[in-house]
């Protein structure tokens, strides 16, 4: 209702606290309310009443209130039990205790049969994941098929562009049913792997040369398997056995091919094909041979001769060489050279289809083919290697046993298969910088041995290791002889003739004798020179007439300047000369021969 | 009566006698990269190989019967290479049980005269196209995946638009008659490209 003037209306609430005192300007003091603890205090204290309190908390205050009130030991009191005061018969007892055992173990052995359980599946679980890790680990390096349910694989280099027939199918067996509780196998492995029988063991072709085995009948007895195999478990690790494996087929593949070659290919000496080795010759009284060694490593290897053990003579680059034409013999099918352009056209290499079209002849068509097999190529590069070192050999004992002049040999590092090229110098000790003109370069080619002189003669030399020792020794005499040369030029001598190749005096056998005249500065005396490799070299000094004592006073010469000029010679004794090598000697000589003035 | 000369005698023998093995399939367009995966895995190991070529198909219109085909087919990216003269026989009706499709195949490189030849000889042209994409090989077995396309102005192979969505992809063999293994192991290859493309034999006939 409105209308009448706003009352003012004054409101007090019902005080909660007690007052404590009231202050004379009527300021009231309430008590202070109290805390938790003097609360509950104060209640414990209290007269009981049929119901506590419901403003209180309950709970946990309950659990004070019961224990407070147990203290106090008005309603709740704490007595000990005394379980020894029950007495049961025993009968009962065992039953209980029987059963209650029971069922104890029936429940521990419901949870050990679980854990069984689960263990069983996880080491299932890994051998079975150890077992596909492994098969990863295969599929990652060779090529896995299924087939049904078995797993095969493919070791063979066919999608390398290889042609031999062989199926080279590999089988993965899985090799869980070990028990793991026993003691694991130090070369356990999840996985295993069948190779084809024919694969087992381990192969290698064996190359070498030899002196001629003068009687044939002992062919096919030779070629033993030398590199023991170390002695290999059942269960080897399978990229191992793979790769053995591969390596047998490669080395199978390789020795088809030699021997079809060496049963087409029409040479001047045949080759001879038996059992497992291929015989050729190379050069006449040398014997080419290569075989295929391949063991299984089941039975120990017979060895005809124990006590011969032969040098091995294995060319262990030859092998290297093999392995590697046969893989370039691989990729060549592969090239993009082959494959057809336009799509529809055969494979084929892309010169040959313009045989057609362009009207090629026989001659053009087998000029594009593939000229040189495998066999010829490895024979050519077997030449080259027997007569590098046969080089290699005469001037090593060249140069052992002639020590004036001396004989550097300087081989190039970088070489072809079929070509090496050594550079020869010959040179006397201590007059290198002088006497340097005798320098040959050697070019060692499959056949024969050219040399290129440093005056630009080329000399083409056979195989024939007495050719080259000759040569050599030709030009080593040649080079003492220039040696004068350079060293009277040195001395301040003048050279009246010099001649590399003399047609007087004895015949040499091997090369020409050369010969060299020198005059001191003065003219008085000169020095004659003739040195052949064979017949060694003669010293001839020739002095002016006044020296000469034999000669007879004539009085065809009138005047005394006629004495000045040169008479007769006579010949040094070159062996009692002082000096260690010629050009030494001879300076000693010119020395001597030129007076101080 | 004389014998005829040697010239007329049929030429048997050498590569006259070889017998093309064929299977064929095709993929579409967004499925070719995966087919490519795999056969880059499957088959030899080897730069994958593009091609592009054009196709003339000439046909011979005689008084009786069927009109004697032949494909002359040159590549565009190697416009210095011969052509390629190709004639296919009819499908041998062998056995059923045969997995592929075999047919006599005659195959000649020619010089680049060929259409000249062929137009002085008596063929008409029917039709052409152009063919791109990729040559795989396995061993001896082809794979060849390519696009049809259609050549619109008759000569101009610049101007092209494709015939179909998809690539049309062919297993195939040459060898010498006889050989029944081929198929087996084409069938075995054409098992490990399912189910990305399903390669079978199609019989030419039944299309027409």
């Amino acid at each position: 209702m409105s209308g009448g003037p706003a009352v003012r209306v004054s409101i007090e609430s019902q005080c909660e606290r007690q007052v404590q005192e009231v202050s004379l300007d009527g300021l009231e003091t309430y008590v202070p309310p109290l805390s938790m603890s003097q609360n509950l205090a104060k209640l414990a204290h209290r007269e009981p009443r049929s119901q506590p309190e419901p403003e209180e908390d309950e709970g946990v205050w309950g659990v004070f209130y019961c224990g407070a009130a147990a203290l106090e030991r008005s309603y709740v009191v704490f007595s000990r039990f005394d379980s020894a005061s029950v007495q049961t018969p025993q009968v009962f007892q065992l039953i209980s205790k029987k059963k209650s055992l029971a069922t104890a173990a029936q429940l521990l052995l419901k949870g050990a049969e679980k854990l069984t359980k689960s263990l069983a599946e996880n080491q299932e679980q890994r051998r079975q994941r150890d077992f596909n890790s492994e098969l990863l680990r295969l599929r990652s390096q060779w090529k896995l098929r299924k087939l049904g349910h078995k797993i095969l694989g493919d070791l063979s280099y066919r999608s390398a562009g290889s042609l031999f027939p062989h199926h080279g199918t590999f089988e993965v067996i899985k090799n869980t049913d070990i028990d793991l509780d026993k003691k694991v196998p130090d070369d356990y492995c999840p996985l295993n792997v069948q190779i084809p029988s024919d694969l087992e063991g381990s192969a290698y072709i064996k190359v070498s040369i030899q002196k001629q085995s003068a009687d044939i009948g002992d062919l096919g007895t030779v070629s033993l398997f030398r590199r023991q195999p170390k002695a290999k478990p059942a269960s080897q690790m399978w990229h191992l056995k793979l790769e053995a494996a591969q390596n047998v087929l490669l080395c199978k593949e390789i020795f088809a091919q030699l021997s079809r070659e060496a049963v087409q290919i029409k040479s001047q000496i045949p080759h001879i094909v038996v059992k497992n080795q291929i015989l050729s010759q190379p050069f006449p009284g040398l014997q080419l041979s290569i075989s295929l060694c391949h063991s299984t490593g089941e039975k120990k290897i017979q060895r005809a001769s124990p006590d011969k053990s032969k040098p091995d003579d294995h060319l262990y680059v030859l092998e290297h060489n093999l392995h590697q034409l046969i893989r370039e013999f691989h990729k060549q099918t592969l090239s993009s050279v082959v494959m057809p352009h336009p799509a529809s056209s055969p494979f084929g290499h892309k010169r040959l289809r313009l045989a057609g079209p362009m009207a090629y002849d026989k001659a053009e068509i087998s000029s594009l083919q593939q000229s040189e097999g495998l066999l010829e190529k490895i024979i050519k590069q077997a030449k080259h290697i027997f007569l590098r070192s046969r080089t290699a050999r005469t001037i090593d004992s060249l140069a052992s046993r002639i020590e004036d002049p001396q004989i550097q040999a300087h081989w190039s590092n970088i070489n072809s298969v079929y070509e090496s090229s050594v550079k020869v110098l010959i040179t006397s000790q201590g007059y290198e910088q002088i006497c340097k003109s005798i320098q040959l370069q050697l070019n060692i080619g499959v056949e024969q041995i050219r040399v290129v002189h440093r005056d630009g003669r080329v000399v083409t030399l056979s195989h024939q290791e007495q050719e080259l020792q000759d040569f050599l020794l030709s030009q080593m005499s040649q080079h003492q002889v220039h040696a004068v040369q350079q060293l009277a030029k040195v001395m301040g001598w003048h050279v009246l003739s010099f001649s590399n190749h003399v047609g007087l005096g004895p015949i040499e056998s091997i090369g020409n004798a050369s010969a060299i005249t020198v005059a001191s500065p003065s003219g008085e005396h000169t020095i004659s020179v003739r040195n052949g490799p064979e017949s060694g070299c003669k010293v001839l000094v020739q002095f002016p007439r006044s020296q000469a004592k034999e000669l007879l006073k004539s009085d065809v010469l009138q005047e005394g300047r006629w004495t000045h000029l040169r008479g007769p010679y006579r010949e040094v004794h070159w062996g009692r000369m002082e000096g260690r090598n010629f050009v030494y000697k001879m300076e000693l000589l010119m020395a001597a021969l030129t007076p101080c003035p | 009566m004389e014998a005829p000369p040697v010239t007329v005698m049929p030429v048997t023998g050498g590569t006259i006698n070889m017998m093309e093995y064929l299977l064929q399939g095709s993929v579409l367009d967004q499925s070719l990269e995966s087919l490519l995966h795999r056969l880059r895995g499957l088959c030899d190991n080897m730069e994958p190989e593009s091609f592009a070529d054009h196709e003339l198909v000439y046909l011979l219109k005689g008084q009786q019967g069927n009109p004697f085909m032949l494909r002359a087919r040159r590549s565009l990216l190697h416009p210095t290479a011969p052509w390629h003269l190709r004639y296919l026989g009819q499908p041998e009706v062998g056995d059923k049980s045969r997995h592929a499709l075999v047919r006599n195949c005659v195959d000649v490189a020619a010089s680049h005269s060929l259409p000249d030849f062929l137009n002085e000889m008596g063929f008409r042209m029917d039709h052409e196209f152009v063919a791109k994409g990729q040559v795989f090989r396995k061993g001896a077995m082809k794979v060849v995946v390519s696009k049809l396309l259609r050549v619109l102005a008759s000569g101009n192979t610049e101007n092209t638009e494709p015939m179909s969505l998809s690539y049309l992809v062919e297993l195939s063999v040459l060898a010498p008659a006889g050989q029944d293994t081929v198929s087996e192991d084409m069938r075995s290859f054409a098992e490990q490209l399912k189910p990305l493309v399903h390669l079978e034999k199609i019989d030419p006939k039944r299309l027409m």
